[in-house]
């Protein structure tokens, strides 16, 4: 009897990861066909044969090592730039005593989540052009890094304002100043906040494709996005070597992702003993 | 405290358009003086003084992907000789895949005001919008220096105000591929009039296959066949007047021409749930042998000569026009060629980029490079080129069947999206689509689309 | 202990980077729009025509607009009815559950992953009529294919679906986050007192995930307005316009008919849509605890 009810989550999640990876398998099964037809012909089945050459061609000739390096530079970076940024807005607008102003920015900032900036591209192009960075890397840092910001604030803030305010006062008594008390108490409390916000940060970053598109031109600067429209003709999908490349964007975030993701865990039950 | 916050959203977003509304006329004249011609100028002192100094143009082409490698080849042959013969040049190549360079790159570089020096463009309308803002080179008195300025078959979709924009590289007709085996094997033969290409259609049909592949999620590929019936119907000169009002799209003979389009989706000749369908799902139709005849641009021919993409398909495969309604009335076909390169105007502030230019022209618009297109890509030339000259550089037996069908061509048409405004081309798209899904029949779409034809002839 | 928390200089620096950044790509972009909006801008021009409102009443005065913002109201239902729900329950029971913990917590995130772009090949396969996994799925029971993109009834829903599976997990993640920071001590005492685990559930963990829950219910909202990527690799606004949102309405009677102002206009009416919405959420429903506010 216990173990039935032990079992039931399990059937109940079971089922939904099998929505969820069948696709995943489908992206894996189609990698290693040979071409179009193979796919087209069976398209959820096992492949018949096995072929790499897919991997080793969008590796090699489609310059895919490139592309994916310029990604993950870009995306870590932008990631944790906009998290440090943020953090610091956050900590300074919960736990500072500028109430009013602090209402203030949050505020403004909550209405910037709403704000449908893709949908505004063109001003955000004359910011680069008049700061002379197209086709820079800056180019992708500077908007990546704001349009994270929003939402950023908003998990951090929500986290730091419910850390208790005793922290403060002992902080206080033992003679650290804001600074200190970000750096070295607020920041290890909040970070399975940071790491949850981190990953989210970085995903946006590694799978962004509007901008990247819009203000990179040279080659060697190009991220993986970009890349993958190299697979896809104006008129003509080559799917097996696509996934391939799909293998080779999802692959990077998934490592990062189940590394991380023990983090959270670990980093909440050591805050709360701590708190 | 929450109060607070909602009034602050709210005064917030008035002062937001107070402000903008307040200083919305300086704006203006602002935007006129900003952009172009600052950073052009600059360059301009700087190698004026020295003249091998080393520069750079950057060319923006959509040869993007494996199916595109023979044209990306041809492009850097031509680049190679230009940077050799120019001293100093250094090309940069930009590569992006044609839809996005067409619909968002390029109309975000031009609304900047600076779009790369060489880049590639579609005719009409697109050239003659940048054209009117001054954006793009006159390229009309290099090309009288060249003496290729009478070798195009037409430059009218790089035409604006009687000076010349942007040279197409290459030409295309629009018409039925077919599986050629299957028509043997059932005795079909090559229709000679719509009549008979319906009774094809239904014998195919009879025989449990699908008569033409077709994929609607693009609404320009079934207009293709529209536009070509209507052609028909109505006279291919019909097109030009619905600009101007002299010619409406509610005419009967128009509405005919899209009820037979309708009456064809009705009798099932096109597979179900094609609405949701690729462009690339069509020729698998075909390459499949699921479906027995295509409508589809010409430059279609490289799909079917490639054996990685058509498999056991190569070969097999024919060409042939619409046929007309009349049996020996004058063949009505849509032939273009409205994809090319245009130029930036800033060019011309700079000597040695206009000689850049000028040599990249001299390269790139050669009888050998269109011959060389044809042979290897399967692109017509855009440029004067005798039919027995193109007849002895591809002996494949799908390019023999176009070439045929260009040499039965009476009278061409360039595509209806070159000669009617964007805004009725969005509602002929959406028409195009209701009446395949059954929303709304030929007569009632043609009205909307009239309605969008007006309101845009009166903004004008 | 008031002064150490009252350092204006700290104060301004902490604020000031992060302030710029959003001011220039959030504050000032959207300024621009409210005043392109009001010309006839073709978006290449150098001059621009103010025109007043005229873009509003066009938009206000199409069938098309109000269908497109009817589809955005599907999504902010679908999100809110079906998602929310399904993403509380699965929180819930990762948090419970003793073994596998780390496998369901990776794999309901992989989703999230693949770019949407890739989403939109992948489902597309999903769907397709004659071989889809789906319809093959429902041929074993007996039903008839479904035209799941190419059918105005199903085309919407199937978009829906889509979406839910791409950022369901996206969620759970951050739910999950929130019911695994609360104390222990909390749950166990409850459970020593011989509460069961579903009375846990709905009595410690769930009011207590409330404000987090409250963020997904925000970002489900801002994310429905702003969608756009999903439907346009699934049906680009097809079939015949019944699968547009605003954002997709955008592109095409604007973006693609060179009418940026009117184009402009939309993207203000996004703006001004989704606060209203997120006001009205904040002010009705949200208890005083749950709000996202200062």
């Amino acid at each position: 009897m216990r173990s039935l009810k032990k079992l039931i989550p399990h059937i109940f999640l079971m089922g939904y990861l099998l929505i969820i990876l069948y696709p995943f398998l489908f992206v894996l099964f189609s990698s290693v066909k040979s071409n179009n037809q193979a796919i087209a012909s069976n398209p959820f089945g096992l492949p018949s044969s096995i072929m790499f050459d897919n991997y080793v061609n969008a590796w090699v000739n489609a310059k895919i090592s490139t592309y994916f390096f310029n990604s993950l530079y870009i995306g870590v970076v932008a990631a944790c730039v906009s998290i440090l940024l943020a953090a610091m807005l956050a900590f300074a607008v919960t736990r500072m005593r500028y109430k009013k102003v602090s209402a203030i920015i949050f505020q403004l900032i909550l209405v910037g989540m709403l704000i449908p900036n893709n949908s505004l591209l063109l001003p955000i192009y004359g910011i680069m052009r008049n700061l002379n960075i197209l086709d820079t890397r800056m180019a992708l840092f500077l908007p990546y890094i704001a349009n994270a910001i929003p939402f950023t604030v908003i998990i951090l803030a929500a986290f730091m304002r419910s850390l208790p305010g005793e922290i403060e006062e002992a902080a206080v008594i033992d003679g650290l100043r804001p600074a200190g008390l970000f750096a070295r108490i607020i920041i290890p409390l909040t970070v399975p906040a940071i790491v949850t916000v981190f990953i989210i940060n970085f995903l946006g970053n590694w799978n962004e494709f509007l901008l990247a598109n819009y203000f990179i031109s040279s080659n060697e600067l190009k991220t993986l996005p970009i890349g993958m429209v190299g697979f896809r003709d104006a008129y003509n999908t080559n799917y097996a070597q696509m996934s391939a490349g799909i293998v080779f964007s999802v692959l990077p975030v998934m490592i990062i992702y189940a590394i991380l993701q023990e983090k959270i865990i670990e980093g909440v039950t050591a805050g709360s003993v701590k708190g | 405290m929450k109060k607070k916050s909602l009034l602050l959203l709210m005064s917030l977003i008035f002062v937001a358009s107070a402000v903008v509304t307040g200083c919305g006329k300086n704006n203006n004249t602002e935007k006129e003086s900003a952009p172009t011609t600052e950073p052009a100028k600059t360059n301009n002192a700087a190698e004026v003084k020295v003249n091998d100094e080393p520069f750079e143009i950057t060319i923006r082409h959509t040869q993007v992907g494996e199916a595109k490698k023979f044209r990306l080849a041809m492009l850097e042959d031509v680049v190679k000789q230009t940077e050799a013969a120019v001293p100093g040049l250094k090309i940069k190549l930009d590569a992006v895949d044609s839809e996005v360079n067409r619909k968002e790159k390029l109309r975000g570089e031009m609304a900047a005001g600076k779009p790369p020096e060489v880049f590639d463009v579609f005719g009409s309308p697109d050239a003659a919008l940048y054209a009117k803002e001054g954006l793009m080179l006159d390229l009309t008195s290099i090309l009288n220096d060249l003496g290729i300025k009478e070798k195009f078959n037409t430059l009218a979709p790089f035409t604006y105000e009687d000076k010349i924009y942007g040279l197409p590289i290459g030409g295309s007709i629009e018409g039925y591929f077919y599986n050629k085996e299957y028509f043997e094997q059932k005795g079909l033969k090559v229709p000679t009039t719509i009549a008979e290409l319906e009774q094809v259609a239904e014998a195919i049909k009879a025989d449990g296959k699908i008569p033409f592949a077709q994929s609607s999620k693009d609404a320009w590929i079934p207009l293709m066949t529209t536009n070509n019936l209507w052609s028909y119907y109505a006279g291919a000169d019909i097109t030009y007047g619905f600009k101007t009002g002299a010619t409406k799209w509610t005419d009967p003979n128009v509405v005919k021409a899209v009820a037979k389009h309708e009456e064809w989706v009705e009798k099932g000749y096109y597979k179900k749930g094609e609405l949701g369908f690729e462009y690339a799902d069509m020729r698998n139709q075909v390459i499949t042998g699921e479906a027995i005849m295509m409508m589809d641009g010409s430059w279609a021919n490289s799909v079917f000569r490639d054996p990685a993409q058509a498999g056991d398909m190569v070969g097999k495969i024919g060409y042939f026009n619409m046929p007309p309604v009349n049996a020996g009335d004058p063949i009505i076909v849509m032939q273009d060629a409205n994809n090319g390169y245009g130029f930036s105007s800033a060019v011309a502030e700079d000597p040695r980029k206009l000689q850049a230019v000028t040599e990249f022209i001299k390269n790139m618009w050669t009888d050998e490079m269109q011959l060389r297109g044809l042979k290897e890509d399967g692109v017509l030339p855009a440029m004067k080129i005798s039919l027995d000259q193109m007849k002895a550089t591809s002996d494949d037996a799908l390019m023999q069947d176009i070439f045929k069908a260009v040499s039965e061509i009476g009278t061409s048409f360039p595509a209806f999206d070159a000669l009617v405004q964007a805004e009725v081309n969005t509602a002929l798209s959406m028409g195009i689509q209701q009446v395949i899904g059954g929303e709304f029949d030929a007569a009632k779409m043609l009205e909307n689309v009239q309605a969008a034809q007006e309101a845009a002839n009166a903004t004008k | 202990m008031n002064k150490a928390l009252k350092s204006p200089l700290t104060y301004i620096l902490f604020i000031l980077p992060a302030f710029i950044l959003f001011l220039g790509f959030f504050i000032y972009p959207i300024f621009t729009a409210v005043n392109n909006s009001l010309t006839s801008w073709n978006g290449i021009s150098k001059t621009m025509t103010y025109i007043g409102l005229d873009n509003y009443v066009t938009a206000f005065n199409d069938i098309a607009f109000w269908k497109s913002v009817r589809n955005n109201v599907y999504f902010i239902f679908f999100s809110c009815l079906v998602q929310v729900p399904l993403i509380v329950i699965f929180s819930l029971l990762i948090a419970n559950v003793k073994r596998l913990k780390g496998l369901y917590k990776t794999a309901v995130f992989m989703p999230s992953i693949m770019s949407t772009a890739v989403i939109g090949i992948l489902w597309g396969f999903i769907y397709n009529p004659d071989f889809g996994l789906l319809n093959e799925l429902l041929g074993v029971f007996g039903v008839e294919p479904i035209y799941w993109l190419s059918d105005k009834k199903w085309a919407m829903i199937s978009i829906l679906i889509t979406n839910a599976w791409q950022w369901t997990g996206f969620y759970i993640i951050m739910v999950l986050a929130a019911i695994l920071a609360i104390p222990k001590e909390l749950d166990e005492a409850a459970a020593i007192d011989g509460a069961t685990g579903f009375q846990r559930a709905v009595k410690i963990t769930l009011p207590l995930i409330m404000p987090i829950v409250s963020v997904v219910i925000m970002l489900s909202v801002a994310g429905a307005m702003k969608a756009a990527d999903i439907i346009l690799v699934m049906t680009k606004g097809g079939p015949a316009g019944s699968t547009d949102v605003m954002a997709t309405y955008m592109i095409r009677y604007a973006i693609t008919s060179f009418r940026h102002g009117f184009g402009n206009s939309i993207a203000i009416l996004i703006f001004v849509f989704t606060m209203i919405i997120t006001v009205l959420y904040q002010v009705l429903i949200a208890k005083r605890t749950e709000r996202i506010e200062y």
